[in-house]
């Protein structure tokens, strides 16, 4: 099966066509029977064989409307089944959308859904293991962003299915930080997109001084800006999301060039809606909330500017 | 196709191997050594059939599709040659201008000449008309057979060095601005014509200002219609989309060790907050290269749209304050000694001030950060355009 990224991206348009923060529940079973969980999975493990590049489209289209739930974490959760080999029941169970969660951050914090999950990803030096959820404690962590559920999990001493040890633990857990990366990045520049598009449609509404707001050049400059920082990360975006070589560095590092844009952008959506943009009843908060929620989950800015510096000293 | 391409890159890189001038940045440090090179490596490269990639087939050296013309600028800014400076308005604007609207005599006078070397400069701006064009002064009148041009041109990109000038005056001052411009061909040894060098801030002199006094032009020497200036002006301003901001931002890429060996250099190599200034840095050059590189995708696609060039330039002026902005703090006080530059030695040369102040030449030139702005809003965003109407308050001005 093939499928280009523009017939993805009008599929994943057509999927959740606009209103901001859809229905959890009904968003997840439709992410699951439209196939999402699958799209990066090789068809000879019952996938859809479409890479990353499948992946970047998904996050783009969750992000640009808000939505909830853990399908960031399932998808490492699906790509540690479909790595470790030899999982087909339990690959096949979770990209039907039995919900299987892993953290976002380090060790067992920022765990989205674990209150739903059957199961959660354990990744650990030299051992990857997915630990069924009756074993586990968990605390909610109530975050800013609204649109996200993280829980703090205890795993205790429980032990659970090992699906990688030693260098192929090493070498997938840098696999499973480069996609998060991929999908926080995803997530970044649709939530950025949205945000963007809502504020341009604002600044043409919105009238003082007898004329629209957009015909102020001040304002139209912060916009050019905006938008040339969105292209540019949206182009590297798709440079990595092609370059199977990249690394977790290079991922990580284009990642927290992703989440810088968005929160520029989120935070000139509100500074440029003025008095409305303070308030619950309008959107704006709910990017800002989440950019600065992804800017943190995945390794921060800071860890990841860094490592490419260090990088690039070498290069 | 994509065979092709890869055959193409290898070639161009075996001849570059053997032909690319070594160490020419330590060697161009006056500017007879910068025009003896750029006039040496730009006939061999003639010779070669790459000065001219993007020439129609029947050019020696042209009808090479956009992908090769891509390849050629990546393999030069991979071999770090010099870049065609004092020739890039003849082979870019002079060149594409004529093709469009030069009458087959006039290509056949002008055309060849280009290749054996003679050098164009562009004649548009003007003390006051710079962002403005449309609103330049310089006035030609009709003789017989011949213009009488008086008038003065600003930032004539090497203009001192030039041979011809892709020259844009005024024939009339009636109904809208843009009506009264016609484009006319001037041989800038021609009597009446003073060309001098501007000094920019950073020691180098790659632009002029030309006087024009009483000069004779032969209306033979003329591109479209009279009154047509400006129609024809925009073949020469859209001449060139995209190539050369694809090579100067791998060029770019390319010199990010320049920073890294700074900060070994200065002793930062462990200090966290530098390091992640040059992180978040080589993440903006590497987006800078990922959006030229998707532009010229886009256009070779058939799918550019009004404004995306000036993102891509937008993305990369900033970048490149950015770039040399770094250099200069970390350089610090040693970067504040006056060291001599390079001529057209490039963007990064590691004289971070000069190579700070230089970056200048991209915010403003070529349409400023400002313009890109308002292209990039209105045409691109589809914002409302400034109104017109604006009325000078009585007793201000």
């Amino acid at each position: 099966m093939s499928m280009t990224r523009a017939e993805l991206q009008d599929a994943a348009a057509k999927a959740f066509d606009g209103d901001l923060t859809p229905d959890a529940a009904h968003s997840w079973n439709l992410i699951a029977d439209m196939g999402w969980l699958m799209m990066a999975v090789p068809e000879d493990q019952g996938g859809l064989g479409l890479g990353r590049a499948a992946v970047g489209v998904i996050h783009q289209a969750l992000g640009r409307t808000l939505v909830a739930g853990p399908a960031i974490a399932q998808m490492l959760v699906i790509e540690a089944l479909s790595a470790a080999g030899g999982q087909d029941e339990l690959l096949g169970r979770a990209m039907a959308g039995e919900v299987m969660t892993a953290s976002l951050a380090d060790g067992l914090s920022a765990v989205p859904d674990a209150d739903r999950a059957s199961h959660v990803l354990q990744v650990e030096a030299g051992i990857i293991s997915l630990l069924p959820v009756g074993d586990l404690a968990f605390t909610a962590r109530t975050t800013w962003d609204g649109t996200r559920r993280l829980f703090d999990v205890d795993a205790g001493d429980a032990a659970g299915i090992v699906l990688a040890t030693g260098d192929a633990a090493t070498a997938l857990a840098s696999r499973l930080s480069a996609l998060r990366s991929v999908a926080l990045a995803a997530d970044c520049l649709g939530g950025a997109d949205a945000a963007l598009a809502m504020t341009i449609d604002y600044l043409e509404t919105r009238r003082q001084f007898d004329r629209p707001l957009a015909l102020f050049q001040a304002l139209k400059h912060r916009v050019a800006d905006m938008k040339t920082a969105l292209v540019a990360a949206e182009a590297l975006f798709w440079a990595r999301a092609s370059d199977t070589a990249a690394d977790a560095v290079t991922m990580g590092a284009m990642k927290a060039h992703a989440a810088g844009v968005y929160r520029l952008i989120a935070e000139e959506a509100i500074q440029l809606h003025g008095g409305i943009g303070l308030t619950m009843e309008h959107p704006c908060h709910l990017f800002l909330k989440r950019a600065t929620l992804n800017a943190v989950l995945g390794g921060d800015g800071d860890h990841w500017e860094e490592a490419r510096g260090r990088q690039a000293m070498t290069a | 196709m994509s065979e092709a391409l890869d055959s193409l890159r290898q070639e161009v890189r075996d001849w570059l191997a053997i032909h690319a001038p070594k160490d020419w940045r330590g060697q161009s440090t006056s500017e007879a050594a910068f025009l003896e090179l750029q006039r040496s490596w730009f006939a061999s490269l003639a010779k070669a059939g790459y000065a001219v990639p993007h020439w129609p087939e029947n050019w020696p050296g042209g009808g090479r599709s956009l992908a090769q013309q891509k390849v050629i600028y990546e393999e030069f800014a991979r071999a770090d040659t010099p870049r065609l400076l004092l020739s890039f308005m003849s082979t870019y604007h002079a060149a594409s201008t004529l093709f469009e609207w030069g009458s087959e005599e006039q290509q056949q006078r002008y055309i060849p000449r280009i290749l054996e070397g003679e050098i164009w400069c562009q004649g548009f701006s003007e003390p006051g008309a710079g962002s403005d064009l449309a609103a330049l002064r310089t006035r030609a009148e009709r003789k017989g057979d011949v213009y009488v041009v008086n008038g003065q041109k600003l930032w004539s990109t090497m203009g001192q060095f030039a041979d011809q000038c892709l020259l844009l005056v005024r024939t009339s001052s009636e109904g809208v601005k843009q009506a009264g411009l016609t484009y006319l061909l001037l041989d800038l040894k021609a009597p009446g014509v003073t060309a001098r060098p501007i000094h920019q801030i950073h020691g180098d002199e790659e632009f002029a200002e030309i006087f024009l006094d009483n000069v004779e032009i032969p209306v033979a020497d003329r591109l479209g219609e009279e009154g047509q200036g400006w129609a024809v002006a925009q073949s020469t301003l859209s001449s060139e989309r995209g190539l050369t901001l694809l090579e100067l931002s791998a060029r770019m890429r390319g010199a990010l060790w320049r920073i890294g060996d700074l900060i070994r250099a200065n002793g930062r190599g462990e200090d966290a907050g530098v390091l992640r200034d040059f992180g978040r840095l080589a993440s903006k050059v590497d987006a800078t290269c990922a959006v030229a590189d998707q532009f010229l995708a886009n256009r070779i696609a058939g799918e550019e749209r009004v404004g995306d060039a000036s993102i891509v330039k937008l993305a990369y002026s900033r970048t490149l304050r950015e770039f040399t902005s770094l250099g200069l703090r970390i350089g610090g006080l040693e970067a504040q000694y006056h060291a001599p530059i390079t001529f057209g030695g490039g963007m990064e040369t590691g004289n971070w001030m000069a190579d700070f102040m230089n970056s200048y030449a991209w915010t403003i030139a070529g349409g400023s950060d400002e313009v890109q702005r308002n292209i990039i809003a209105e045409r691109l965003l589809g914002m409302p355009r400034e109104p017109k109407n604006w009325v000078v308050k009585e007793g201000a001005a």
